[in-house]
């Protein structure tokens, strides 16, 4: 970059500005630690993908935000530039520059954190450098689509209230034809409740059978639950665009309609990205203290099963299965072993590909990429490390319990023309339900009405 | 001994390890300045299993663990070539104040042999490792010119540590002359570059181990 231009831009002087107020002890001490070990290169998938290209480096991508904080924040950097690489930004085409690193070329997986010698948190400090190029709007064009609609509409996918209700709506009809019980019901806005299950867009517009599922799953297990009207989205675009505060403001949204609501526990459907940013990090970006307590949906149909609430036959998910850990589960939240736990309850095939849980890749579409169109070559070519993952498990079935992950794997198997479906955790364990005759079912509903509080 | 080297193993060490000292805790000072982020919402993970104190343990004790990392299980190698690094930084390190303070140690030819095995052993793995970050494209698209200088600074410094270690001055004084100046330098420049790594380690390490500790994640769990 040079630094012959005389006058810096609006838009990389804010940048440099807000730097400078975003930074924290953990930042700086990633920032300032990494050696030039090279240890981290191999633990990047895009890396594998594209040999012989070190753009791709989780190292030589961190600099390029690191050379930032050496010449404005670090005295190295500010004596000796050209010693230790550090560097500015200058002009608007450098934030571009930028962006197509930051955005385009990692999806925050955090793989390399996890390989690195030094304890370096790259994917804390990425998603740092996109929440300043948000600021000053430099960013792809779906995440500013994304975040309009989540600012605005209060989910990120755009979903109106009224297409909400009638799906919901839909589902419930399902659900009654399905199980042959007109008293089978998705509850909305139900005060008091045991649960209050939140979701995520894309169930409503593209996947609503997962919610039919879920609504069977508490039905069957007799749960009180409900479903709110409104901020129903455990979504939150803020952990991809690295804006704190639309994620504060998503994630403060959704516990105040619990709040409102009265619940107990706020259920969070399988998504990645959605449990990570509702349950580990809404709290901090919002500074709220949650009342209530907050699980994925993992641990509530594990529970239902354990507790002899729901009955499970695995011969009902007889096909060869494999589970893709979610990154924001597996690395960021440390839930790797409660899907695995279940699978075994509900198919009679499991097997786990290689590496896993916190080792495992990223399906590609983790940290917002889906909704970069601009970067699926990219994205798609990344993809043959998942894609020969997911082969050598000779599986027919993968399972993920993440929304981003069954988009990026699907784009995937497609992609790589592999013969393998994509399914949810929600999905098998309603497949693997055994239900109660509905009379018992009555009867069964019956005795919880003289006597609430057994279910 | 003459009084140059004198000069060179006591005054000149004592005033570059004083300013090193200063200059290090004036870069602890700056660091501590940043305000440490913290977690409010309850732990993830299993409790028995992770919790922050047991992630902090695990993180720091990483380092000594490469079956923890995929990235040290596979590059075993590279792993041993940090290992024996390491350990010449700590014994040519320790030359340097044995010399000086303790020069009747080396009156045993067994711990003269195994510095020097170590020591040896060092320079070799330097030497790998300039080829290494010279010959290997994604290594030089990292490295920096501090990232050049202070690995071959490292080496020299090694090479002349070797000959330094049975403390003899039959032959002349220049290889111990050359090593106590060369531990001088090193002391005041590694502050100011990257060899300063080990002040942060703790500290990344720290943070990283205790948010990971919280969420489940510290200790890995490999299946």
């Amino acid at each position: 970059m040079s630094e012959q231009t005389t006058t810096r831009s609006h838009k990389a002087e804010q940048v440099l500005e807000r730097m400078g107020q975003k930074l924290n002890r953990q930042m700086v001490g990633s920032l300032l630690a990494c050696v030039h070990c090279g240890m981290c290169t191999e633990s990047c998938h895009y890396v594998l993908a594209n040999p012989g290209d070190p753009t791709y480096a989780p190292a030589y991508k961190g600099d390029l935000i690191r050379k930032l904080f050496k010449r404005h924040f670090d005295w190295t950097g500010r004596v000796a530039p050209w010693w230790v690489k550090a560097g500015s930004v200058w002009s608007d085409e450098e934030l571009e520059e930028l962006k197509d690193t930051v955005f385009g070329k990692c999806t925050n997986c955090r793989r390399c954190t996890l390989n690195c010698p030094m304890g370096v948190d790259l994917a804390t400090f990425n998603r740092m450098a996109r929440g300043l190029l948000v600021s000053v709007g430099v960013m792809p064009e779906g995440v500013a689509v994304v975040s309009k609609d989540q600012w605005e509409i209060g989910n990120q996918m755009g979903v109106l209230k009224e297409d909400y209700l009638d799906t919901l709506e839909w589902m419930a009809e399902e659900m009654q034809d399905d199980l042959d019980d007109p008293t089978a019901d998705i509850p909305i806005d139900q005060t008091d409740c045991e649960v209050v299950y939140s979701i995520n867009p894309r169930e409503v517009k593209y996947d609503p059978r997962s919610i039919a599922d879920a609504a069977k799953i508490f039905h069957a297990a007799g749960e009180s639950w409900t479903m709110a009207s409104e901020g129903w989205d455990m979504t939150n675009f803020g952990l991809f665009s690295g804006d704190d505060d639309l994620g504060g403001s998503v994630a403060q949204r959704l516990y105040e309609k619990v709040n409102e609501l009265r619940g107990k526990t706020l259920v969070i459907s399988e998504c990645g990205h959605g449990f990570r940013s509702t349950r580990c990090e809404g709290p901090n970006w919002a500074k709220f203290d949650v009342p209530f307590v907050m699980e994925s949906s993992i641990f509530t149909m594990l529970r239902y099963i354990k507790e002899g609430r729901i009955k499970v036959d695995k011969s009902k998910n007889s096909r060869p299965v494999t589970y893709h850990d979610s990154c924001n589960m597996a690395r960021s939240c440390g839930l790797y072993e409660e899907p695995r736990e279940l699978l075994e309850l509900v198919c009679s095939d499991f097997r786990e590909m290689t590496p896993n849980r916190a080792e495992n890749y990223c399906c590609t579409g983790g940290g917002g990429a889906m909704s970069m169109s601009e970067y699926t070559p990219r994205r798609l070519k990344s993809g043959i490390i998942k894609a020969n993952q997911l082969k050598d498990t000779g599986a027919e079935i993968v399972v993920t319990s993440c929304h981003n992950c069954v988009d990026g794997l699907t784009d995937v198997i497609r992609h790589y023309e592999l013969r393998i479906e994509v399914t949810q955790l929600v999905n098998l364990v309603a497949n693997a339900l055994v239900l109660e005759p509905k009379s018992e079912t009555v009867a069964d509903d019956a005795s919880k009405e003289v006597m609430p509080g057994l279910a | 001994m003459s009084e140059l080297l004198h000069f060179s193993e006591h005054t000149l060490q004592e005033v570059a390890l004083g300013f090193m000292a200063l200059v290090y805790t004036t870069r602890i000072a700056w660091f501590l300045r940043f305000k440490a982020g913290g977690e409010r919402q309850a732990s993830t993970g299993t409790p028995k299993r992770t919790t922050p104190k047991r992630g902090i343990l695990y993180s720091w004790a990483n380092v000594a663990m490469p079956w923890a990392m995929e990235s040290t299980r596979r590059q075993y190698l590279i792993y041993a070539q940090f290992v024996i690094f390491h350990l010449g930084v700590t014994a040519a390190i320790g030359l340097s104040f044995v010399i000086p303070y303790w020069p009747h140690l080396l009156e045993s030819q067994t711990l003269v042999l195994i510095l020097q095995i170590i020591i040896g052993a060092a320079f070799l793995v330097g030497v790998i490792r300039i080829f290494r970050r010279v010959g290997n494209n994604y290594m030089r698209a990292i490295s920096s010119p501090d990232d050049y200088f202070s690995l071959l600074l490292l080496t020299v410094w090694f090479f002349f540590a070797t000959l330094a270690v049975p403390n003899n001055t039959s032959g002349g004084e220049w290889h111990l002359l050359t090593y106590f100046i060369l531990t001088a330098f090193f002391l005041i420049y590694v502050p100011f570059s990257k060899i300063s790594h080990y002040l942060y380690y703790p500290f990344t390490r720290y943070y990283l181990g205790k948010t990971m500790g919280h969420r489940g994640v510290y200790p890995v769990q490999r299946g």
